[in-house]
């Protein structure tokens, strides 16, 4: 295990994406222990300018837009680790299952699959928060997670099928054990890695969603999240009064959480599918 | 062809499949509102009338449409029976405009935007990918990090970041609208120069973001390609290396395509929010202003005709790609 | 004395890993190659018998890279002259290739025809389509091939199917040598027989004049080749006339090489199967002496002291310390190598 970890990171790609998510992650974390201001407290005028108190300047509320940012970083990690585990957790049972048993549950498996990868799942997302009148980040989270999975079942279930008739998994067959267990032990470690990288691809989408999501006005209630603060900006017309410090950060804060995830993941990938290497 | 045939049988009844279950979602999400949302919506509609005679008549339209007190496989049938007659209900919103009408001149802008932006950024980034796979120098280390940054910020969030620069600042484009203000759509010269003008800030702000996507996918099938034996094999017979990269950009591109089927719910959905940053009069900024007003036949319109949209998208490129790609040809017939 | 096609003289390629560390694939390799001749060229996998065939057709693509040596084709030095000049004058014209997997050897999304027109616009100015259709069915007709190959997609063929197609596409050009690097590997015994027939038959009809035929399958050689070159981690080891090689090795890898493997050919059946232990030494390390050193049975001290140099006995030589009677003596003695 330990060898594996410093092959990952001989990958400067990989690195560079680690160091990025590891400072984010720090920040959130430390941020709120060493200021703890209320970040949904009004206690500036609409738009301030950044000064020397206020970095960031104030956005449309009066509220102290670093605070702001630091916990809307917060909520938005979290609601992405949340949806990326749910979506690749769903993903992971259902395309094993079905690669792995075939037949008639890997058909209706796969066709349910099929059909959720051609309806946006955009659409789906949308229609279910207009239901659901009060959103809390947890529910938005969940909400992501419960409509994004079809990618990762698809590709669980095309790994898990070229896997099923290895000898070793036959070798299991006829010992007699159990499909979970089978499954558990003998395909699983094999597509470790790339339901990892699955993983680090479905939270960055998973920030992208709630962005998109909020920019609708379906977001979470009573909270900050990066999408939200986009959302009032453009709702109350930051960029038109130049309030660049109320758009910026976050339009920012989502593209490097984003690209560090992405970053990561290219590392991984030129790890472990040596045939895309440069 | 006997084989293309059967191909195509089987697309178009698991398109017709996805169409059933998208129709029943849609029709079957925004029901589960607890409460009966048509009370609720009439009541608010209704609050700053005073005559009875067109409450009630507000009332009995909704009570229609909805089938309300009836089983919920008979709304559902009304759903699709007044469907069938291109009745989409009426807006709250927007009483007593017809969803169809709303559906209607607003679906024209969003084509006209999303179609040659998607189209564009994936022409373009393709383009990229194959030439970065190609020519490699330097490319790992400055370019592939830029372009993957780019491909990272929400398109949203790029085009805030635009009007805020080209419009607020630099005052070199129009910030909002499909065309100016103060202009009434008409078949003119002025008219179509001031749509072109208010088209160039949200259509590079798809376009680009776009780019990074598209071209990174390239990149990555096309290194692929470029160590395919038949590259060595077509060396060797003494080609022109500028033969053999349209080779492998044919053969990286053709996979393209179904991606490109794949991601377009993805970028729609992007490019919608991209339309109500710019209060361009198009599906987003219907769907946008009916959320806030909690307009569900309106809503249900909307992620209706754009999932429609998206359907017919991937089922063309499907078509298509069986068409052209002979891997997928063979695969039918075994 | 017939004509010399192809002239090979200490030629060195070598392999730069990411950390820049050299791996020499191909270490002073020399051989001639005349008019008519079919050369051998047999060795385990990772031994350098493909890089050698990529460095005399010059090509050289990173990792490889060309060190030193003389390669003349037709008397001209392809290490001297420039890409383009190789490209449009020498490759698929006067020295042509077959691959070693012709499954992926082919465009996928190109139908056979196509691959020829493109072939054959490259190397003759003016040519039209029409043309190019006419020799491409005359050739597929005179080498037994279906014509409705040329219209195919690759992925329609069947593996020896492809692979012969592969063979008459090198040779539409009539090049004067021919490489063939383990054209039958991948194919079941029947197609093997027929695509050995093809090659020979393209000798015969004088559609390429010399051939060299790369294999890990030494026996196989006894079929086709009138000389064979045994390479062991990018050295020669052994070299001479086919029948000798392959009945009388003198070089103990020759010697392990023809035990390890079963194939049911005249004087072969009944042999005893052995398996040489071991692997081949990292070429990343600079090797003082014998490179066969540390698998054979019969290394003695002085093996590993100084560069072993090629032995020039009769028409044949290798490279080992010892003498040939003193090997078969070897040979013969109970010192055979260990069953395993």
């Amino acid at each position: 295990m330990k060898n594996n970890f410093s092959i990952i990171f001989k990958s400067s790609k990989f690195r560079l994406g680690f160091i990025i998510f590891a400072l984010l992650l720090l920040s959130v974390i430390i941020f709120p222990i060493v200021n703890k201001e209320d970040p949904l407290k009004m206690n500036y005028t609409m738009f301030q300018n950044p000064g020397p108190n206020l970095p960031l300047g104030a956005d449309n509320f009066g509220r102290n837009e670093l605070v702001e940012l630091i916990a809307g970083g917060k909520t938005s990690l979290i609601i992405g680790i949340l949806a990326g585990g749910i979506a690749t957790g769903v993903g992971l049972i259902l395309g094993l299952f079905g690669g792995y048993i075939g037949g008639l549950v890997d058909d209706v498996l796969s066709s349910i699959t099929n059909i959720f990868l051609v309806i946006p799942s955009f659409i789906i997302l949308v229609l279910i928060s207009v239901s659901i009148s009060s959103r809390s980040y947890l529910t938005t989270a969940l909400v992501i997670g419960f409509t994004s999975w079809p990618w990762t079942a698809r590709a669980v279930r095309a790994q898990t099928i070229s896997l099923r008739n290895r000898d070793h998994v036959n070798l299991a067959k006829v010992s007699g054990y159990s499909i979970p267990k089978i499954i558990a032990t003998e395909i699983l470690p094999y597509i470790a890695s790339y339901v990892g990288m699955a993983f680090i691809l479905q939270v960055a989408s998973g920030i992208l969603s709630e962005a998109t999501i909020s920019m609708l006005g379906l977001g979470p209630q009573n909270t900050v999240t990066l999408g939200l603060m986009l959302n009032w900006a453009t709702m109350y017309e930051a960029h038109m009064s130049g309030a660049w410090w109320a758009f910026v950060p976050p339009v920012l804060m989502i593209a490097l959480i984003t690209f560090s995830l992405n970053l990561m993941n290219t590392g991984l990938d030129q790890i472990f599918n040596p045939q895309i290497r440069s | 062809m006997k084989s293309y045939r059967k191909y195509m049988t089987s697309k178009i009844v698991w398109y017709v499949l996805t169409f059933v279950v998208a129709l029943f979602l849609n029709f079957l999400l925004p029901r589960l509102i607890p409460g009966n949302p048509v009370s609720t919506i009439v009541s608010k509609i209704t609050s700053g009338m005073a005559d009875t005679n067109s409450i009630k008549r507000v009332y009995e339209t909704f009570e229609k449409e909805f089938g309300l007190n009836k089983p919920i496989w008979e709304q559902f049938l009304i759903y699709v029976s007044n469907l069938l007659h291109g009745n989409m209900g009426t807006s709250f919103g927007q009483y007593p405009r017809k969803v169809t009408d709303i559906l209607a001149s607003s679906i024209v802008w969003t084509i006209g935007l999303q179609l040659p932006a998607i189209i564009v950024s994936w022409i373009l980034g393709n383009v990229l990918g194959v030439l970065a796979a190609y020519i490699k120098k330097g490319f790992d280390k400055v370019l592939f990090p830029v372009f993957l940054f780019i491909s990272c910020i929400p398109s949203f969030g790029f085009a805030i970041v635009l009007v805020w620069l080209f419009a607020v600042a630099l005052k070199i484009a129009p910030a909002s609208g499909g065309y100016a203000f103060d202009m009434i759509p008409s078949p003119t010269l002025s008219f179509f120069l001031s749509v072109l003008q208010h088209y160039q800030l949200p259509f590079w702000s798809i376009v680009l973001v776009g780019i990074g996507g598209q071209s990174l996918g390239m990149r990555e099938m096309s290194i692929y390609e470029l160590n395919a034996d038949y590259v060595k094999y077509c060396r060797l017979l003494g080609l022109k290396d500028s033969k053999i990269v349209r080779y492998v950009f044919k053969n990286a591109v053709l996979p393209q395509i179904t991606g490109l089927a794949l991601s377009l719910g993805t970028m729609v959905g992007g490019a919608l929010i991209t339309e109500i940053v710019f209060s361009y009069p198009g599906l987003g900024s219907v769907l946008f202003n009916a959320i806030a007003a909690q307009d569900f036949p309106l809503i249900s319109g909307c992620t209706l005709l754009i999932t429609t949209g998206v359907l017919i998208a991937n089922f063309v490129i499907d078509i298509v790609y069986g068409l052209i790609d002979p891997r997928i040809k063979v695969a039918q017939q075994e | 004395m017939a004509e010399k096609l192809l002239e090979v003289k200490n030629l060195k390629s070598v392999y730069k890993t990411r950390f820049n560390e050299k791996i020499t694939a191909v270490d002073d390799v020399s051989f001639d190659l005349e008019d008519g001749k079919c050369l051998g060229i047999a060795g385990e996998s990772g031994c350098g018998k493909s890089t050698l065939a990529m460095s005399v057709m010059g090509y050289y693509y990173p990792p490889l890279f060309y060190e030193s040596g003389i390669v003349n084709i037709s008397g001209i030095d392809i290490t001297k002259i420039p890409y383009n000049q190789l490209r449009k004058e020498i490759l698929g014209k006067e020295i042509a290739y077959i691959p070693q997997a012709a499954m992926n050897a082919l465009n996928p999304t190109q139908r056979i025809i196509n691959l020829i027109e493109d072939v054959m616009e490259e190397h003759i100015s003016g040519i039209t389509k029409k043309e190019i259709r006419k020799i491409a069915e005359d050739r597929f007709e005179t080498l037994n091939l279906p014509k409705d190959v040329l219209q195919r997609y690759p992925i329609e063929l069947s593996g020896g199917m492809k692979q012969r197609t592969v063979i008459a596409i090198s040779t539409i050009l009539n090049p004067k040598i021919l490489i063939a690097d383990e054209p039958t590997s991948a194919l079941d015994v029947t197609s093997q027989k027929i695509v050995i027939k093809l090659l020979k038959d393209l000798i015969k009809r004088g559609f390429i004049k010399a051939m060299v035929f790369i294999t890990h399958e030494l026996p196989l050689l006894y079929n086709i080749a009138d000389d064979i070159m045994v390479m062991y981690a990018g050295e020669i080891v052994e070299s001479g006339e086919a029948e000798e090689v392959i009945f009388d090795p003198i070089h103990p890898y020759s010697n392990g090489l023809m035990n390890s493997i079963i194939v049911p050919e005249k004087g072969i059946k009944g042999k005893k199967l052995t398996v040489i232990p071991g692997a081949p030494p990292n070429l990343k390390y600079k090797l003082e002496g014998c490179r066969f050193f540390d698998r054979c049975l019969f290394a003695k001290d002085e093996c590993k002291i100084s560069e072993i140099n090629m032995k020039y006995v009769n028409n044949r030589s290798y490279r080992c310390v010892l003498q040939v009677d003193e090997l078969k003596e070897m040979y013969e003695d109970g010192k055979k190598p260990a069953t395993t």
